[in-house]
């Protein structure tokens, strides 16, 4: 390298034309002349340019693929992965691996790996990014972007050699070959870039510093709010004076003929499925607790009231529950609890209430493992001698083991008809020949011999089948 | 420009001309297409029944006609866009868009059945429907304040008086340049190209709605318009792209459509089957994760026995196939590939509208071939089919045999001549 500080290393050699015409056919000459390493400069995009010099198709297609079939897979395995194995997650009723869900999100990483691998993979097969190019220094090579054409030889070319290299573009009529050398600018970084460098390093922690001592500190001055949030709500509180209204007063009274929560008409026994007399008797702290909380709330969740009072399950079974619905029982009133019943039972319950419900029957398919099974309405403890009216009117209200309360989405008077229509539901499981109006009953008593019979025939068929 | 383009040929140059070879064909193409078309109807009518033979013909009616309004958006495409790469093969298209005139007499039978027998096509027109499948009134009656044979017949009306309006519009005014080679004329259907697009694009979704989407009349789709819109304009590339080759095989326009042409409208072809697949996609993904029994039954029916077989047949080979067959760029700059591939697509559009329609005819779950109604229903199916398309093909040729086959005195037609793909 010492002997050649004078000389400067030749990087190729540039020429310049002034149409396409003269371009093209010079690129035609060069490649002919056995130049591979070769590279044109144009103001605009010029057509069988990359035939005129040689240039092969380009590789860039099968990244741009490469990249879209790794957005494919990775897309669905993600999903698989994330949705079916490593958080099993019901979405509307439909399996774990559901392909047409994952596509949308296939079909978008596809698109961007693909744009990913076009795109890097342009800047890679250009040796991208690149800070600077020795053709650069020519000030002549400047027209390249307006109305001049260039054309240029590597020096890194096999078949190099810059005195032939010269005469040939020579003969394509150029006016201007100029030899591109390596910049001989010194490659080491000013000292005081790097000073100032690490001096801005140094300073950018400062804040962050701050801010953890900040952290693990205690301080006796106000907050210090680079961004307020919420911190300072112009709302108003209470007992504030306003100018927006004519009284000043900021609190509003209420508007005529408001109902306020609390002040139902209703009376406690119906909200809460307890005898409040009795209850008060028995347990004057809870009777007033509920008193208290319904005056102010309306109808909180009876657990959060009581929570760390006593025992749950002693509180069940100590509570004198209301023996009856406290509305009259009509046709009209237990189809109403039969379409509640239907909209917000069954789904666990079963449409019969014997536990069977859709929900109940996906988790036993998948297995689920924190599940528990919804209890069936027909099994001697829930009826109405051991499991009063107001004790499953409550149970609906506030929820039981893995159930949910209820009061927030279903009205009172809705939930006591689905008392009744549970009610009814049990009946109609162990109703007796005589409830059944007398011109049916020879219709039903044909219909048990049917299947009573059936059901003979199928135990023989069984046991035949056993026997052989 | 390395390779010098081909200097513009006078207008009456023999290479504007329909070849012989192809114009000999027109009288056959309509005769036995006529018949073939009569012939399918009377084996779906008494090989099936009525209902089949004239959805068998709505059918092969449905598929050249999204065909025809294809040519017509791709025609309209080409002046809103100004594209110049487009002139040498746009008069193919506008002689695909002509169609619309005869399928316009065509129609006649499918609207006349609304009133000779109930339900002939539509159920709706039966008025024993709603209460055979215990629609409500109220439901039933807001449905019939649209689906009324009137008013049916009447949008009918107004969809061909635009296509065929926009169709002779531009077909003449294209014509009249070759005579005239005005500027002017490109600027003028530049301009009304703009406010026909959003009339077609309209149009045919209503169309669509109307024609197909209500054979099933309690179900409905706002994507299902754009669906076989995208399938039309898809085919019609297709029908391009074959047109112009089988135009270049029989000696014409030898040297004014090039490579450039036909690696274009493969582009083009590439870029529609996945739009199709997206459009298919859309409209299937919607409805199944809501999962609301009046939307899913169109795609059960679809599910079960042998349409089942032909939804994944769509799925792989209207899809996938092509998709992956048509993404290289060697494959689009093979002209007998790009025709080779247009004719497949052209073929799997109408198994695409046969999937749409057909399983409509017979009410319930399809089993297997009897779904389709057998062989004879099979056979009227394809009988109608080829017969219609003959019959387009036919015409298509008689008037093309009076015109020239290229728009040679556009004003952008050399640069067309000389367009090259980056």
């Amino acid at each position: 390298m010492s002997d050649d500080k004078n000389e400067k290393k030749v990087h190729g050699i540039v020429a310049e034309y002034t149409s396409v015409d003269s371009l093209l056919v010079a690129c035609r000459r060069i490649r002919d002349a056995g130049y591979t390493k070769t590279d044109a400069f144009t103001p605009f995009a010029v057509h069988g340019i990359d035939e005129a010099l040689g240039i092969k198709p380009t590789f860039l297609p099968w990244i741009a693929l490469g990249g879209g079939v790794a957005g494919l897979v990775t897309a669905l395995l993600m999903q698989i992965w994330m949705n079916g194995i490593n958080y099993p997650y019901i979405i509307s009723g439909k399996p774990y691996i559901s392909l047409p869900a994952f596509m949308p999100v296939a079909f978008e990483l596809t698109i961007l790996f693909a744009s990913f691998g076009a795109f890097f993979g342009m800047w890679a097969l250009n040796g991208l990014p690149r800070f600077s190019n020795p053709i650069f220094t020519d000030p002549r090579f400047d027209r390249a972007t307006d109305d001049r054409f260039f054309l240029y030889i590597d020096a890194k070319d096999k078949s190099f050699d810059q005195a032939g290299a010269e005469k040939l573009l020579g003969e394509t009529g150029t006016e201007y070959i100029n030899t591109v050398v390596d910049d001989d600018s010194s490659t080491t970084v000013p000292k005081f870039l790097l000073t100032t460098l690490i001096a801005v390093i140094a300073i950018s922690f400062i804040p962050a510093l701050v801010v953890a001592r900040m952290r693990v500190t205690t301080s006796s001055k106000p907050r210090f709010h680079i961004f307020p949030d919420m911190d300072f709500s112009p709302a108003r509180d209470a007992q504030q004076t306003t100018s927006l209204f004519a009284d000043s007063r900021a609190m509003r009274p209420d508007v005529p003929g408001t109902v306020a929560r609390g002040e139902m008409e209703e009376n406690l026994d119906f909200l809460t499925g307890i005898q409040m007399e009795l209850l008060s008797s028995v347990d004057a702290d809870r009777a007033e607790r509920l008193v208290r909380t319904y005056a102010q709330e309306g109808e909180p969740s009876e657990k959060a009231s009581d929570q760390g009072a006593e025992p749950a399950k002693s509180v069940m079974d100590t509570t004198p529950w209301l023996e009856q619905n406290p509305i009259k029982i009509t046709e009209a009133f237990v189809q109403q609890g039969q379409l509640q019943f239907n909209i917000y039972c069954s789904t666990c319950h079963g449409m019969d209430g014997r536990g069977n419900g859709l929900v109940n029957n996906r988790a036993q398919q998948i297995m689920a493992s924190s599940w528990i099974p919804p209890a069936s309405m027909h099994q001697q403890s829930l009826y109405a001698e051991q499991y009063p009216d107001g004790k499953l009117f409550s149970t609906i209200s506030n929820g039981i083991r893995k159930m949910p309360g209820y009061a927030g989405q279903i009205k009172t008077r809705d939930r006591w008809a689905i008392v009744a229509y549970v009610r009814a539901l049990q009946q109609s499981q162990n109703a007796s020949l005589d409830l059944v109006p007398e011109n049916q009953r020879a219709e039903i008593k044909a219909e048990q011999a049917r299947v009573e019979k059936k059901l003979a025939e199928q135990a023989e068929a069984e046991r035949k089948k056993e026997a052989e | 420009m390395s390779k010098h383009a081909p200097a513009i040929k006078p207008a009456d140059d023999p290479a504007f001309q329909l070849p012989s070879k192809l114009s000999a064909l027109s009288i056959p193409l309509c005769a036995g297409g006529l018949f073939a078309l009569i012939a399918g109807w009377a084996i779906g009518n008494w090989g099936v029944d009525s209902h089949f033979s004239m959805s068998a013909y709505l059918t092969a009616f449905i598929y050249c006609l999204t065909i025809a309004l294809g040519a017509l958006f791709f025609v309209l495409i080409q002046h809103l866009s100004r594209a110049g790469w487009s002139v040498v093969v746009r008069r193919v298209a506008e002689l695909i868009m002509l169609m619309l005139v005869p399928l316009a007499v065509l129609f006649i039978p499918i609207v006349v059945s609304l009133w000779t027998g109930e339900g002939t096509i539509y159920k709706w027109d039966d008025p024993a429907f709603a209460e055979h499948h215990h629609i409500p009134a109220a439901v039933w009656e807001n449905k019939t304040l649209y689906l009324e044979p009137n008013f049916f017949a009447a949008r009918a009306v107004i969809y061909f008086v635009i296509w065929i309006g926009l169709a002779v519009y531009f077909f003449r005014s294209s014509v009249t340049q070759d005579e005239t080679g005005e500027k002017r004329i490109t600027e003028r259907m530049q301009k009304w190209s703009a406010p026909a697009l959003i009339l077609l694009s309209l149009s045919m979704s209503f169309a669509m709605f109307d024609w197909v989407m209500s054979l099933a009349p309690m179900w409905f789709s706002t994507m299902f318009g754009v669906y076989l819109f995208s399938g039309g304009i898809l085919s019609a590339h297709c029908a391009i792209a074959a047109g112009t080759y089988l135009l270049q095989k029989t000696g014409a326009m030898r040297d004014e459509v090039t490579v450039e042409h036909y690696h274009d409208l493969g582009k083009y072809i590439f870029g529609f089957v996945f739009f199709w697949i997206y459009i298919a996609f859309s409209q299937y993904l919607l409805i199944w994760y809501g999962a609301i029994p009046e939307e899913t039954i169109w795609f059960y029916h679809r599910q079960l026995g042998i349409w089942g077989v032909l939804s994944l047949v769509l799925v792989f080979f209207h899809w996938i196939l092509p998709f992956i067959g048509t993404m290289s760029r060697h494959v689009r700059r093979r002209p007998t590939l790009v025709f080779g591939w247009s004719v497949y697509i052209l073929v799997l559009h109408f198994v695409d509208v046969y999937w749409c329609v057909m399983p409509e005819v017979y009410e319930g779950p399809g089993g297997g071939l009897d779904a389709a109604g057998g062989v004879p229903g099979i056979a009227s199916s394809l009988l109608s089919a080829a017969g219609m398309v003959a019959l387009m093909l036919g015409m298509i040729l008689t008037i093309a045999g009076q015109t020239r086959i290229a728009a040679s005195r556009d004003p952008r037609f050399g640069e067309s001549l000389a367009f090259e793909n980056i």
